[in-house]
């Protein structure tokens, strides 16, 4: 087909342009907008002040891991072990707080530091075993990935004996994991920032388009010269420090290091980053719908809470949720004619 | 994929030369020494007490990989397994209580549960296929999808909680009932179950089949091969197995375990990779199959008398994966 000369779009109709705006938009937003609507409509307290705090701050988690997940989706890989390394890193940064409780007692701004520096680099240390193992020995990224899992969640389980730690500072607890800014939970900043800079490296850098060019044709990307390995094991390496961030303001908002903190986060983050349209073959991939696709399932799970449905049931739910959403999404792309 | 690629695939599925042969014992070889080592600080492992005890163990998971196995040949896997085994066993179980207490005969019971266990199977397996053979959704999301239903469904119909007074003629059946002697039930359905895989897979159109569609997918299209209802029939296949296995395990335990498949999803997709089923689809049968999960039930059996701590096995089990697909690496860049 050719360009459309200008009396065609003159002449197009108001469903055409509807569609149009359907295409660039996509499908999730209209989804999210009229499930709000919805639940506003029908569940009670879905409004309240206090409920949409917890929405807001229990999608930070996973917007953040999504985000991480989406990058390594993008390069053609998967993350199994993201759930392992925010576990991992909730025990390691609370172990080195509690630990250094007595010694620095009148320095909890150095405690906080080291904890979580201990917190990010455990998780940089499993991102970077992924990385290389993926990109230098080219060991497929399940299995790397479901190994490092076992060993995060072994060294976590090991150190802690699978017992919470208590011990954090009081400052970390209450002013980062539970505090609020201008009214917000902090988790939200803290998750804006991270959605903010992944939207600006993949738009507006070059490290950006590269991620995409390996995940879109790895035989062109390494014959247009770019440096493919490296940017794998970037990719990894920062999606697992970004499930570190996530895991340490979980741990904050917990108030406890926790070997066994959520089985079923990593799970989640893929699903979320698969609803938004991340292609698992590699290449597609944009945190902004990301965003929305992990707003879309915790404002789920949190109306069926509201509306009191057995946590049993609500798994049955998202399971098929996840499965129709790609399914639909699936089939919006094939009726999309390819030009 | 290059052309090489299908080549060098292509000899390694059939015939295998020197190298291939010598490079394929690597697992059986690693197996011999980790035995000998551990013979020498803990000689009771190769105790014929132990060693039936190894047999015995790796039946379960040997079922549970092949299962994973045939969908890996065409390039899927499924997520679903180790939650349809925790519903199917509850299932069964509840099918089988509910009967024994309106006091039907005993085959009347146990029949119920075997068909309410297969039953089901066979429904994820086709919910499974459905979804990614003729929606050509990715296995991984579909899965996923039915990992989370089935767990739902497990806990649900539950409570949660285990479902007692599994009728013991159903525990004889599948248990510890002797129909030869000296050899234990579910070894010798394990046997049964690779016979029947490998004619499956070696045999009949079908199987081979598979083998193409993992291969070479549009080939196997234009080949003109039924690939969308094979596939289909891939997942039946794979959910059928593993309800076999779930049945097994709930005779073993004589109770519905909502949480019975908690691992069981990872660790037969670890077996079926670590002897050698490729995740690119196209390379496996049942012998990778027995020598993996051989191998995972001797570790973990060796580590079990070393008494190395169950965290520290996790570990261990996580080093063996990555070692384990690093070789397969070489082995498929030798060939």
């Amino acid at each position: 087909m050719g360009g459309r000369t200008t009396s065609d779009l003159a002449s197009t109709s108001s469903s055409d342009r509807l569609y149009r705006a359907y295409e660039t938009v996509g499908f999730l937003p209209i989804v999210l907008v009229t499930l709000v609507a919805i639940l506003a409509l029908f569940v009670p307290h879905f409004l309240a002040v206090q409920n949409i705090f917890n929405v807001l701050r229990s999608s930070s988690y996973l917007v953040i891991m999504a985000a991480g997940q989406m990058l390594v989706l993008i390069v053609g890989g998967f993350d199994l072990s993201v759930g392992a390394v925010v576990a991992l890193t909730s025990v390691s940064s609370a172990m080195v707080m509690a630990g250094l409780k007595d010694s620095l007692a009148d320095e909890p701004g150095i405690i906080v530091f080291l904890g979580v520096a201990a917190g990010i680099g455990s998780g940089l240390a499993v991102g970077l075993i992924n990385g290389l193992c993926v990109a230098f020995l080219r060991i497929s990224p399940f299995m790397v990935t479901l190994g490092s899992m076992s060993i995060a969640t072994g060294v976590a389980l090991l150190l802690t004996n699978g017992i919470p730690v208590y011990g954090m500072p009081k400052v970390y607890v209450d002013a980062f994991g539970r505090g609020l800014w201008m009214q917000l939970p902090t988790a939200v900043y803290l998750a804006a920032v991270i959605v903010a800079l992944v939207w600006v490296m993949q738009n507006f850098t070059r490290m950006g388009r590269y991620i995409f060019a390996i995940g879109g044709n790895l035989q062109a990307a390494i014959v247009s010269g770019v440096r493919t390995k490296t940017y794998l094991v970037l990719a990894y390496a920062i999606c697992s420090v970004l499930a570190s961030v996530s895991g340490l303001a979980l741990t904050a908002q917990i108030g406890s290091g926790q070997a066994v903190i959520s089985s079923q986060l990593t799970l989640e983050s893929i699903a979320a980053a698969v609803i938004a349209g991340v292609s698992l073959k590699g290449g597609v991939g944009r945190v902004e719908m990301v965003t929305l696709a992990a707003f879309f399932l915790l404002i789920l799970t949190d109306a069926m809470d509201l509306l009191k449905i057995d946590p049993r049931i609500q798994t049955i739910f998202l399971g098929i949720i996840v499965v129709l959403a790609v399914a639909v999404d699936e089939m919006a792309k094939r009726r999309t004619p390819v030009v | 994929m290059s052309n090489a690629d299908v080549v060098a695939r292509r000899n390694e599925a059939k015939g295998r030369g020197l190298v291939g042969w010598a490079l394929l014992l690597i697992l059986p070889i690693l197996m011999v020494v980790m035995e000998l080592a551990v013979f020498a600080a803990e000689p009771s492992v190769l105790s014929p007490r132990n060693v039936v005890n190894i047999l015995n163990q790796s039946s379960y998971l040997l079922l549970f990989a092949s299962a994973q196995m045939v969908v890996i040949l065409t390039r899927g896997f499924d997520l679903s397994l180790g939650t349809t085994v925790s519903a199917i066993s509850v299932a069964s179980a509840l099918a089988m209580t509910g009967l024994a207490d309106s006091g039907a005969p005993d085959w009347v019971v146990v029949a119920a549960g075997l068909a309410a266990g297969l039953g089901f199977g066979a429904l994820v397996g086709l919910f499974n296929g459905i979804f990614i053979a003729w929606l050509e959704i990715n296995p991984f999301v579909v899965t996923l999808g039915s990992l989370n239903i089935c767990l739902g469904l497990a806990t649900t119909i539950s409570g949660g909680r285990p479902v007692f007074n599994v009728p013991d003629a159903f525990s004889t059946l599948l248990y510890n009932g002797a129909l030869i002697p000296g050899i234990s039930i579910p070894l010798m359905l394990a046997v049964m179950v690779c016979v029947f895989l490998y004619f499956l897979l070696d045999h009949t159109v079908f199987g081979r089949s598979l083998y193409l569609i993992g291969n070479n997918p549009r080939a196997a299209h234009l080949a003109g091969l039924p690939s969308k209802r094979y596939l289909t029939l891939a997942y039946v296949t794979c959910s059928l197995l593993a309800a076999f296995g779930a049945l097994m395990l709930t005779a073993r335990t004589g109770s519905g375990e909502p949480n019975l498949g908690g691992s069981l999803m990872l660790e037969s997709i670890a077996a079926a990779v670590i002897g050698g089923v490729s995740l690119q689809g196209g390379v496996g049968g049942i012998i990778p199959v027995i020598l993996g999960s051989l191998f995972v039930t001797m570790l973990s059996n060796a580590m079990d008398l070393l008494r190395v701590g169950g965290y520290a096995q996790q570990i261990l089990l996580g080093c063996v994966i990555i070692g384990a697909i690093f070789l397969d690496r070489i082995r498929v860049s030798r060939t």
